[in-house]
């Protein structure tokens, strides 16, 4: 038992409930915003540090035993993650103030913001399949106040396929979750992984786990199921862009890790196949729509789907190695997606336009921008020894040690790919002949904070790889066993 | 009677998917409420039906139906209901803004 | 000391923005000469030491998890390339601080060179091949960057993007095969896989692994077809190509192909491969190279062939083919060293580096002319004993007739070998008089703008330091046999050569027939090219690799943005298709093939009928819905659905449910009446028959698919569910007698919070909703 298991959910669910009184105090709002991050990000390091010395925490809320109550696992894979949460919050409540007109902070932004990340957090830590869709809920309600916030024509036309795709698919997660109930009797994660293992995973659970990954990729942006995900994504302020590309679909890819690895892993060669079968179309299929669009935002949007492909590859492949790859994937991911967003919302700021093809030559004016993005271009792209390739090695390296050669290969060109998508970001934007900059513009200058401090960890990932890596092959190990955290929550 | 209350829930989810698939707004929203209706159903469907008192515990009664499904549907139909009424704010506030409320007409690629 | 040797660029390169801006009036070069100058006299120092088969090794522990250490290791090979790098690099580095305009932006130039160094550096000595990948595309990195130097030129962006492409395409297949050495061999050092040298060549994996090695070899070295970049990579300011594409970066190709030789040399594949490549690549590249008017085009496609001539050497395995290649690894980096430099000293005095424009340039820039007709005759061969060209061309003859094939189709092919080394030398012969005599000889043009003059000394230096080489290494080679090349020929072939080099052998052989063939025919062929250059012309035509690149570059694009555009049509209704499509079809899949279905009425309750009866008003009520045409009878109707549910809950023993669906449904019914005055009536247009159909059909699929799910999912109860626990303690510690509110308030009280959460940020967003309104904005 450890009350320190919620504090990453509750700080930030009451500091975006008491923001609610002061939002047209804007300094006020910023800086609590700022400070309740830094607090939380502090607190989830030490709970980062407790867990990964001594192992994980369990709360069981309102003293309700497992697995009746609700109870919220801090493990290894769920603290790292808030972690990385955490530090994306702190970044964006820096970048928010800079980047935002004061309609939308007053707009209860910020409010909407925290609660994302209580949402997200939340989802995180629980081990209750059906609070998991409550905290899925929160974060979504926070994503829709924010998506539509401003209210712009694209902005709503957009927000509307958003919410009704996800409407749908909650819908579909909770009739599942029934389904699930009523083959097993329990909703708890926990128990759930045992009742699952205990009936060997017979057809109908099978099929349930499959209704399961359906409900999880579409929120993860899988393919054929992220249609909805670029231009939604796309379409509000960089910040929002960021935390939508950062976090809300690598929840989606957390459940689909959790579930498929602690829960429905009694037919892997059905279930894990098909991921991987699906992991090579996403990564085709993703990084194909980053090439056709001369749109900087959508070029970065469209980059999440090839690396939720990276990701899922690892789950599929499921093995020690490969679901560590997939986790400090993932890891990587989230950090350096809201770096890209932040970046290439600067780069809008500064040229008055995200229409790569009206922006040129951008370097002679911003140099320290075009070095940063040129920075987080080859982190994405995966280039040694930035962080995106620790986690590229390690699931390539299993794809090849299993045999998945075409999925491999497939990985191999679709780094290129992406990279050839985002330098010519570079090559067009910053390279070229000076263009004309828009004469009234707010600065740029304060977004280098945040955007140097996500890129500070980014670096940190790769070039420091040894101070996480023995930690995140532990989680692989952890998650390929489940028996540790079925023990751990149920026999307390 | 649990099949039959299937098969029911069934039928809600196919015109709330069939109404999802229409062009116009208002219709899909139908969609979305029908398709909570039927997850509900599912939900307690999946719950033993009528086998035992309501769950209110009195002296003396052994059995009760299971109460778990009715509280997560309770918290669903409180989220659904959050959802919808701000999906029809949505809908209202984009079709002011867009002058129509045909989805077809609101697909936005020429943008691009 | 060897690591910091490799830091030491790094350093560099951090520091030279700051010192730039604090030092302005001193040409930046000057402060960073001191570095390469430094390392070349530290691995000068090194020689003894590693002739004397002392070799150097160093591990760092960086990610020890992942096998990526810093592992560091001098021999012979690794020792001949660290000279050529810092050595070159000093050159260079001294040449560019007169080539070199104070104005530009030199910080960044310098910042880029002196990452080039360290990542080269790193290349050649890293022992581990995650941290050689590294520096590897750190190499690529870095040429991106100088060829794209002066980026508001058209022509430099196209050449680095193009060069990175191709460059970092090769890297990425090249990891790919480095990954599977490591499966095979369970070790990351490329020593220790040498050791275990067995289990690779037993591996299944085998010819796929060595496939994906010299691609990336064969990209970075530019050998045919991915030779295209370099031409494009001439963009660069002209000390670069001089280091990077011609003296180093472009031998790191070669230098994987030789650091691994005594893993793949035994194989026929290799032999076959990077022979057959070499070769082509040595015909080709020499006689694109005649067809070229601009100076330094002419001396890269001269490079391309040179590096063929090098890679087809080693693909020829014997130890004195290995001995050759190391030869003229260095030879060529001396000569085509100082050629690039007369090229920059050309253009930079004449303007111009257009050889249809140049002439006669002799009389007014004598040195230069002479460093040029050293530099030429070296790299052309002719047989002169103070040329080291000549020196290593005749060994390359010598071993081209001297190989002894062991693959059977080899045998009956291995004749044409020496055919092609001499046609490929023929052509070196042509394009090395005619880059001579067309720019030095004969009548001076009128067309140039500025009047050529002789270089500043400071920019003479560089070439004239490199000619002594070629002067020195041709009159006495033995000079830098024991030292360097010997020691580099053992750590390739693992054995010490006993080649002794010299200009004349004591009889007319074969080699020497041979060179005298490519000179006499070469100059015939010279003398007569006017008459040739139509047929010049004929090739490559549609055959060119170039076209393929663009195609191929513009194609993937084109056919991005097709497929992108294909199903990304904004739609709603497409989008939802797609989803229920794959919801339908992986469910019904997966139903099927794991014969999840199960039927089974033991444990269902009896059917009553008031239930059925509300039960199929709400069926007829919600297929009335999708008929509707009018608005408010839909809404009504789709009112009986939900009052009908809350009918349910009650016969279904769920009073709370009942109650709260009643007030819910009451209020979002007034919310849709409320609504829908603001939005406009229903849509009467018919839909096609079509969609209507698609339409039906997925609809009603996904109704049975769940259906069947849910009977199944009934039917197959494995465990008592955890509902007891909840009516067994909900009165005594929950302190409640209604089981529901219990559970909702205390057991999943967190659920219930959170719930509270979404309902107060729906009312949040809904309030910002109609409150803020945004005109459009930038976007």
């Amino acid at each position: 038992m450890s009350n320190l298991v919620i504090l990453p959910i509750l700080i930030p669910l009451l500091a975006g409930a008491i923001l609610v009184f002061w939002r047209k105090k804007l300094m006020v709002v910023r800086v609590g915003a700022q400070l309740v991050t830094i607090i939380n990000l502090i607190v989830s390091s030490y709970m980062a540090y407790v867990i990964l010395q001594d192992g994980p925490l369990i709360l069981e809320t309102g003293g309700w035993m497992a697995p009746y109550g609700i109870i919220l696992v801090g493990d290894g894979l769920s603290i790292v993650l808030v972690v990385t949460t955490n530090i994306i919050a702190v970044a964006s409540a820096f970048y928010a103030p800079n980047s935002l007109d004061k309609g939308r902070e007053e707009h209860y932004f910020y409010t909407f913001f925290l609660m994302l990340i209580a949402g997200v957090s939340g989802a995180f830590l629980t081990g209750d399949i059906f609070n998991l869709f409550v905290f899925f809920e929160v974060l979504l309600m926070a994503s829709y106040g924010m998506i539509v916030l401003g209210g712009t024509k694209e902005q709503l036309r957009e927000s509307i396929k958003y919410v009704l795709l996800n409407l749908f698919s909650s819908i579909l997660f909770v009739t599942t979750v029934s389904f699930l109930y009523s083959v097993t009797g329990t909703i708890n994660m926990a128990q759930l992984s045992e009742r699952v293992g205990q009936v060997n995973q017979d057809g109908i659970l099978t099929t349930i786990a499959i209704l399961f990954f359906v409900v999880f990729a579409t929120k993860g942006a899988l393919f054929p199921l992220y249609f909805w995900m670029p231009h939604s994504y796309t379409k509000p302020p960089a910040v929002i862009s960021a935390l939508f590309g950062a976090l809300l679909t690598k929840v989606g890819i957390y459940s689909i890790l959790r579930v498929f690895t602690l829960i429905f892993i009694g037919n892997i060669d059905y279930t894990h196949t098909f991921f991987i079968f699906l992991a090579g179309f996403t990564l085709l299929f993703g990084v194909a729509g980053a090439l056709s669009t001369n749109n900087i935002k959508l070029i970065i949007a469209y980059n999440i789907i090839p690396a939720i492909g990276f990701m899922v590859m690892g789950i599929g492949i499921f093995t020690d190695l490969s679901v560590a790859g997939a986790v400090y994937y993932l890891i990587h991911d989230m950090i350096i997606k809201a770096a890209l967003f932040f970046l290439v919302g600067a780069i809008a700021i500064a040229a008055g336009t995200s229409d790569l093809r009206k922006i040129s030559g951008l370097i002679k004016h911003y140099p320290l921008l075009g070095w940063l993005f040129f920075i987080a271009c080859i982190t994405l792209a995966g280039i040694p020894p930035f962080s995106g390739f620790i986690g590229k090695l390690l699931l390539l390296k299993s794809a090849f040690a299993n045999e998945n050669f075409i999925v491999a290969g497939i990985g191999l060109l679709a780094s290129l790919l992406i990279l050839i998508s985002v330098i010519r970001i570079f090559v067009q934007g910053f390279w070229g002949e000076s263009m004309s900059l828009p004469t009234e513009k707010r600065s740029i200058k304060p977004l280098y904070f945040p955007i140097s401090f996500l890129l500070f960890f980014s670096i940190l990932l790769g070039v420091g790889a040894e101070w996480f890596l023995p930690h995140i092959q532990q989680i692989g190990v952890d998650l390929m066993n489940p028996s540790g955290y079925v023990d751990a929550v149920l026999k307390e | 009677m649990e099949i039959l209350m299937s098969i029911l829930a069934g039928i809600l989810f196919a015109t709330g998917v069939y109404l999802l698939l229409q062009r116009q707004l208002l219709k899909i929203i139908f969609g979305t409420a029908l398709l909570s209706h039927g997850a509900h159903l599912f939900i307690l469907t999946m719950g033993k039906l009528n086998r035992g008192a309501p769950p209110i515990l009195v002296e003396g009664i052994e059995d009760y139906v299971d109460p778990l499904p009715q509280a997560l549907i309770l918290t669903s139909i409180v989220i659904s209901f959050g959802v919808t009424s701000f999906l029809l704010v949505l809908a209202y506030r984009a079709y002011k803004t867009n002058q129509t409320d045909n989805m077809e007409h609101l697909r936005g690629n020429d943008h691009e | 000391m060897l690591f910091f040797s490799i830091l030491a660029p790094f350093i560099a390169a951090c520091l030279v923005p700051f010192l730039f801006r604090y030092k302005r009036t001193i040409h930046t070069g000057w402060l960073v000469l001191p570095i390469p100058i430094l390392l070349f006299l530290y691995f000068l120092l090194q020689i003894p030491n590693i002739s004397g088969g002392n070799n150097i090794h160093l591990i760092i522990n960086w990610i020890p998890s992942i096998g990526m250490n810093l592992s560091f290791y001098l021999d012979g090979l690794s020792l001949l390339f660290t000279l050529l790098i810092t050595g070159i690099g000093t050159l260079v580095v001294l040449y560019s601080i007169y080539y070199l305009n104070k104005k530009e932006k030199l910080h960044n130039f310098y910042v880029f060179l002196m990452i080039f160094m360290g990542a080269m550096l790193g290349v050649v000595l890293s022992d581990n091949v995650f941290v050689l990948y590294l520096f590897w595309e750190f190499t690529s990195l870095s040429s991106f960057l100088l060829i794209g130097y002066w980026y508001h030129r058209e022509r430099s962006r196209y050449g680095a993007f193009k060069s990175m492409i191709i460059t970092v395409f090769g890297g990425l297949s090249m990891l790919g095969g480095l990954i599977l050495l490591t499966i095979m061999t369970d070790t990351t050092s490329i020593r220790e896989m040498i050791e275990s040298k067995e289990s690779v060549i037993n591996s299944p994996y085998f010819t796929g692994t060595l496939l994906l090695i010299l691609l990336g070899a064969f990209t970075k070295s530019a050998q045919f077809p991915f030779h295209i970049w370099l031409p494009d990579a001439m963009e660069a300011p002209t000390p670069v190509s001089a280091f990077l594409h011609s003296a180093t970066m472009v031998k790191a190709g070669i230098y994987l192909s030789a650091r691994l030789f005594l893993l793949f040399g035994g194989s026929d594949l290799f032999f076959i491969l990077v022979t057959g490549f070499g070769l082509l690549t040595l015909c080709w590249g020499s006689y694109m190279a005649v067809r070229q008017t601009d100076l330094k085009a002419i001396l890269a496609y001269s490079t391309i062939s040179q590096l063929g001539m090098i890679m087809a050497m080693i693909g020829f395995g014997t130890e004195v083919a290995i001995f050759a290649a190391i030869f003229h690894i260095f030879n060529h980096a001396t000569f085509k060293g100082s050629l690039f430099m007369i090229a920059g000293i050309v253009d930079h005095e004449s303007g111009t580096r257009d050889i249809r424009k140049l002439g006669g340039l002799m009389t007014l820039m004598p040195i230069s002319a002479t460093l040029a007709l050293f530099g030429t005759f070296s790299m052309a061969g002719v047989p002169l004993p103070f040329l080291n060209g000549f020196l290593s061309k005749e060994m390359f003859f010598k071993t081209a007739t001297q190989i002894s094939p062991t693959a059977p189709l080899v045998d009956q092919l291995f004749i044409i070998i020496p055919v092609l080394a001499v046609l490929g030398s023929i052509f070196t012969f042509v394009y090395s008089m005619y880059f001579f005599f067309q720019t030095f000889m004969g009548k001076s043009k009128e067309t140039l703008e500025i009047k050529p003059h002789e270089a500043p000394i400071g920019m003479l230096v560089s070439p004239i330091v490199l000619v002594t080489f070629i002067v020195v290494i041709g009159l006495l080679p033995n000079l830098i046999n024991e030292p360097i090349l010997a020691p580099a020929t053992a750590a390739v072939f693992g054995t010490v050569p006993e080649e002794h080099i010299a200009f004349w052998h004591g009889e007319i052989n074969t080699p020497l027939l041979m060179s005298l063939a490519v000179v006499v025919l070469g100059t015939l062929l010279y003398l007569t090219r006017k008459k040739w250059s139509h047929v010049y012309r004929l090739l490559p035509g549609v055959l060119s690799a170039n076209k393929a690149y663009d195609a191929v570059y513009e194609g993937h694009l084109r056919l991005s943005r097709k497929t992108t555009n294909m199903y990304m049509t904004g739609s709603l209704r497409h989008y939802v298709l797609y989803i229920l499509l794959f919801l339908v079809a992986s469910g019904g899949i997966t139903l099927v093939v794991t014969d999840g279905f199960a039927f089974s009425t033991s444990d269902v309750a009896p059917i009553s009928w008031p239930e059925i009866m509300v039960g199929i008003v709400m069926a007829i009520a919600a297929i009335a819905t999708v008929f509707m045409q009018n608005r408010i009878a839909a809404i009504l109707v789709l009112g009986v659905v939900g009052y009908g549910l809350s009918l349910l809950f009650v016969f279904f023993r769920a009073p709370d449910l009942a109650l709260t669906q009643l007030i819910v449904e009451t209020v979002t019914v007034a919310l849709f009446l409320l609504c829908f005055y603001h939005l406009p009536k229903l849509d009467t247009k018919k839909q096609s028959t079509g969609t209507k159909t698609v339409n039906i059909l997925i609809s009603a699929s996904v109704g049975i698919l769940v259906t069947l799910v849910a009977i199944a999912s009934h039917s197959s109860k494995r465990f008592e569910t955890i509902a007891h626990y909840f009516i067994d303690e909900s009165h005594h510690l929950g302190g409640g007698d209604n089981v529901v509110n219990v559970i909702l308030v205390d057991m999943r009280g967190l659920d219930t919070m959170f719930e509270i959460t979404v309902l107060g940020l729906a009312a949040l967003g809904i309030y910002a909703m109609i409150r803020l309104r945004k005109e459009e904005e930038i976007d």
